[in-house]
């Protein structure tokens, strides 16, 4: 197994740089560039002139890859043309707020998720098989900016304005007195604020997960396998619990290593409704700015996690499922 | 217990999340309160020489660091760091510095600091707005003594106090970067001003504080008076206003016009709605058949129906232009947009060749050729809207109107390279030179530049003659005159269809005292507000 990871890591090498060479040179065929956003249109021509030269864009294409590439080998992601600061300032910034929303969000979906496909396909047919069918397929198909919209206006203009007992922050990660608050003030008021994009991510992931959870074990509890442990006289519990849902894990598996990226990219929508300091903002203003040096940097930590997620994936099938070996 | 006694705090802290209803939360705050600014999008960073976009530079200037001069009501200068001046008849201008204003850091503010950022304003690797925007008249800069600093005019022109709104950045702190590097400057994320405020933290994209300054002069008007500022980055309008409805935020900056009806309504919030410095128009090219004729780009005016634009798309928050000098400026022409007039409008277009020969509704020149053409925007809610009633409205004299809505960065890309029929699209006035809108947009020396700003490639000696005259002008009443026989002609020529220029839009909630907005900014008096009690 050990040598199995190795020898897919070092594959991955290659194939990231590939990657981002495609990234790079894909970026600079967009028409427009980095100083058109952020600088005002009374500028005269010299000084924009004068600000690309600043920034190197004023060298052939070639030049500034190798550049690139050179001082990306050394870990040295360069300056934000946007945000005239290191990327990696950047980065360091975003992508712990990124992880707190996404991270709490990915563990309740699987949890919820699972937990809703299990018990459907035990009770298949039943009324709240159908019930919970339906209500999943409705978030599922909801677009998650409207679901968003709506937790808000429910759960914070209205509850304000109906006098509810709790009125849930719309936004932001913090209150703007936190500074001033205790312990426990703190920590309530994180998750206060963490409720409304969490919610909206869970409901609307939670779906898929608890559809693919069924379908596989209803799948497997047709299985030879557990039929003879049934047979052994084991209870229906371990049967359910123990035998089938590790192997009806496998499509949930696969879920697992797609959604890893998405720790990492953060999910724009809901950044931008509830003003979400993280990495979804970060990616698309990088790309409607031009700023090479931040898109560079942050689909490069993309393609590397969509790597991660496949291996972590592939790992994990061979946990869920004995009969598959890697040698 | 220990469950008990968290419910309770979660309890508090629920019914305390908006400050309004709870006042400011006990310790390190003094009597002043917080204010919240909820704003759009992020600052991009708070250094006078680099500082370019329109709230980075109203911070730099009303709140952090202290410029020269400041602007009365009626927009004259009026002195501020520089408590006289003297100008040196046509040829420059000697400033006296006030001697009571101190860096954030405690050294004094004085005439080498001012000179330091002349020089490196001045300096080309700076890229500087203000070398661009208001030191181009300016030649040089000497140092009469720690307090008194005089400049030297590269030549006699209009409005020359008008060049020197602009705060100096501190030497002590910035004489070490060079300046290629002043945009990269890590002080730019952590400045150290001058201002009624000290920074106090940033947190990119989520928030940014300041505190009040316990040093600032009483002369300038004393430490601001809420003890703390913080600006939340909210990017989703809607969202913004679920923030000021439920007492999150105090002042909600911008507001989009679809949601004025519902601040007027509710009983806790006042809408600020004052004239703009920003004007949108449809820019033709007039290098480009057919718009090369000055008789069609007039026809397309009449044929436009601003005020029905006005009314429905921009709920009534906005009004026609006829020219990049706005209503509230001093030089104000005085001239009026020209009327709806799709009549006039139709014969015009005959007299220049344009008649429907076919009978199919569109009208053809002698050749055949239909009058179609494609009209350009970036994409957002407003411009798309705007493009697709005015194609409505001049197929109505005839026109086949072609829209292409593009993402911003495509569409800037071939406006500058004069790529284009016609383009919907706006202009913000960064200063209050008169000049320098028109001087950019309309005059023919810029025709010919690649990335000029005038893109529509517009070259009319009698306008050229009256901007230089308007600029160059050191007496008042030529100088009214000479921007009455710029907006006369500008009126024929018709380069551009001027549609309307924008009112800005704010909220805030009622118990906000000291707000007041116009055309000097939002942020103007930021140093007054307060939560009243």
């Amino acid at each position: 197994m050990g040598a199995f990871v190795l020898r897919r890591l070092l594959g991955a090498i290659p194939l990231l740089i590939g990657i981002a060479t495609i990234i790079f040179f894909v970026l600079r065929l967009a028409p427009g560039d980095p100083t058109a956003f952020y600088f005002n249109p009374n500028v005269p021509p010299e000084v924009i002139e004068q600000l690309r030269r600043n920034m190197g864009l004023d060298q052939p294409l070639h030049i500034q890859y190798f550049r690139w590439l050179t001082s990306f080998m050394t870990g040295e992601f360069g300056y934000s043309f946007a945000q005239s600061r290191p990327v990696r300032d950047i980065l360091m910034e975003a992508l712990p707020n990124t992880l707190i929303l996404t991270g709490s969000a990915l563990v309740l979906v699987f949890l919820i998720g699972i937990l809703i496909g299990v018990v459907q396909a035990v009770r298949q047919y039943s009324i709240f098989d159908s019930t919970s069918s339906i209500v999943s397929l409705f978030f599922y198909s909801m677009p998650s900016f409207w679901l968003a919209l709506m937790l808000m206006l429910v759960f914070s203009l209205k509850a304000h304005q109906w006098g509810w007992p709790i009125a849930l922050p719309p936004t932001g990660m913090t209150s703007v007195d936190y500074e001033f608050m205790n312990f426990g003030e703190r920590v309530w008021d994180r998750i206060s604020h963490l409720i409304l994009p969490v919610g909206t991510l869970t409901l609307a992931l939670a779906a898929g997960v608890a559809r693919y959870t069924r379908g596989q074990m209803l799948e497997v509890v047709r299985q030879d396998y557990i039929r003879t442990a049934r047979a052994k006289g084991l209870p229906e519990r371990t049967v359910i619990l123990k035998h089938a849902l590790r192997n009806s894990m496998l499509p949930v598996i696969t879920l697992l290593g797609l959604y890893i990226p998405f720790l990492f990219s953060g999910a724009v929508f809901v950044e931008v409704i509830f003003a979400w300091p993280g990495m979804g903002r970060i990616i698309v203003d990088a790309i409607f700015q031009r700023d090479y040096p931040l898109v560079m940097a942050t689909s490069f930590v993309l393609a590397a996690m969509v790597v991660i997620g496949n291996l972590v994936a592939d790992v994990l099938y061979a946990v869920a499922d004995p009969r598959i070996r890697y040698d | 217990m220990r469950f008990g006694s968290s419910l309770n705090a979660m309890l508090v802290a629920a019914l305390c999340v908006a400050p309004l209803a709870c006042g400011p939360a006990g310790d390190g705050e003094g009597r002043g309160g917080t204010v919240v600014v909820g704003m759009r999008s992020d600052f991009g960073g708070f250094n006078p020489i680099t500082s370019s976009s329109t709230y980075d530079v109203a911070l730099v200037n009303y709140a952090l660091f202290t410029p020269l001069i400041s602007y009365d009501d009626n927009l004259q200068p009026q002195p501020y760091l520089a408590e006289s001046w003297e100008l040196q008849g046509d040829t420059g201008v000697v400033f006296r510095l006030r001697q009571d204003v101190r860096w954030h850091d405690g050294q004094p503010v004085t005439a080498h600091d001012v000179f330091f950022t002349f020089e490196r304003a001045k300096d080309p690797a700076s890229a500087s707005l203000i070398g661009s925007s208001f030191l181009a008249e300016v030649e040089s800069a000497r140092v009469v003594d720690d307090h008194t600093i005089a400049f030297h005019f590269v030549r006699p022109h209009a409005q020359a106090i008008d060049n020197f709104y602009w705060s100096p950045a501190p030497r002590h702190l910035l004489q070490d970067v060079p300046p290629g590097d002043m945009r990269n400057a890590p002080f730019n994320r952590q400045p150290v001003g001058s201002g009624p405020f000290l920074f106090g933290s940033w947190r990119a994209n989520e928030q940014l504080m300041l505190q009040r300054n316990p040093d600032f002069p009483e002369g300038l008007g004393g430490p601001a008076a809420a003890d703390r500022v913080v600006f939340r980055i909210i990017p989703e309008a809607s969202t913004m206003l679920t923030e000021l409805f439920t007492g999150n935020i105090h002042v909600d900056i911008p507001v989009t016009p679809e949601q004025v009806r519902q601040i007027r309504q509710n009983g806790n919030t006042e809408l600020f709605s004052y004239p703009g410095r920003t004007f949108h128009y449809i820019g033709w090219n007039n290098a480009r058949p057919p718009f090369d004729d000055a008789r069609v780009r007039r026809a397309m005016t009449l044929a436009i129906n601003r005020a029905e634009i006005i009314e429905a798309l921009l709920y009534g928050e906005g009004q026609p232009a006829a020219g990049p000098i706005p209503p509230w400026h001093p030089m104000y022409p005085g001239i009026d947009p020209l009327p709806h007039d799709p009549a006039e409008a139709g014969r015009l277009l005959e007299q220049a060749g344009w008649v429907d020969r076919n009978g199919d509704g569109f009208r053809q020149n002698a050749a055949g050729q239909r009058l179609a053409f494609t009209l350009m925007a970036s994409d957002d809610a407003l411009r798309r809207s705007v493009v697709e009633v005015v194609q409505a409205q001049l197929r109505q004299v005839g026109a086949d109107v072609q829209i292409r809505i593009m993402e911003f960065q495509t569409m800037l890309q071939n406006h500058r390279g004069r790529d284009f029929d016609a383009v919907f699209t706006n202009w913000e006035l960064d200063n209050f030179n008169v000049a320098s809108a028109p001087m950019s947009l309309f005059h023919s020396r810029q025709a010919d530049i690649e990335q000029s700003p005038n893109r529509s490639s517009v070259r009319n000696p009698r306008l050229d003659a009256a901007m230089e005259r308007g600029m160059l002008a050191t007496d008042r009443g030529e100088q009214q005159g000479a921007w009455r026989d710029f907006a006369m002609t500008l009126q024929q020529e018709q380069p551009f269809t001027f549609m309307f220029w924008l009112n800005e839009l704010a909220a805030t909630q009622t118990g906000i005292q000291g707000v007041e907005m116009d055309p000097r900014g939002e942020l103007r008096t930021i140093s007054n507000w307060t939560i009243r009690r």
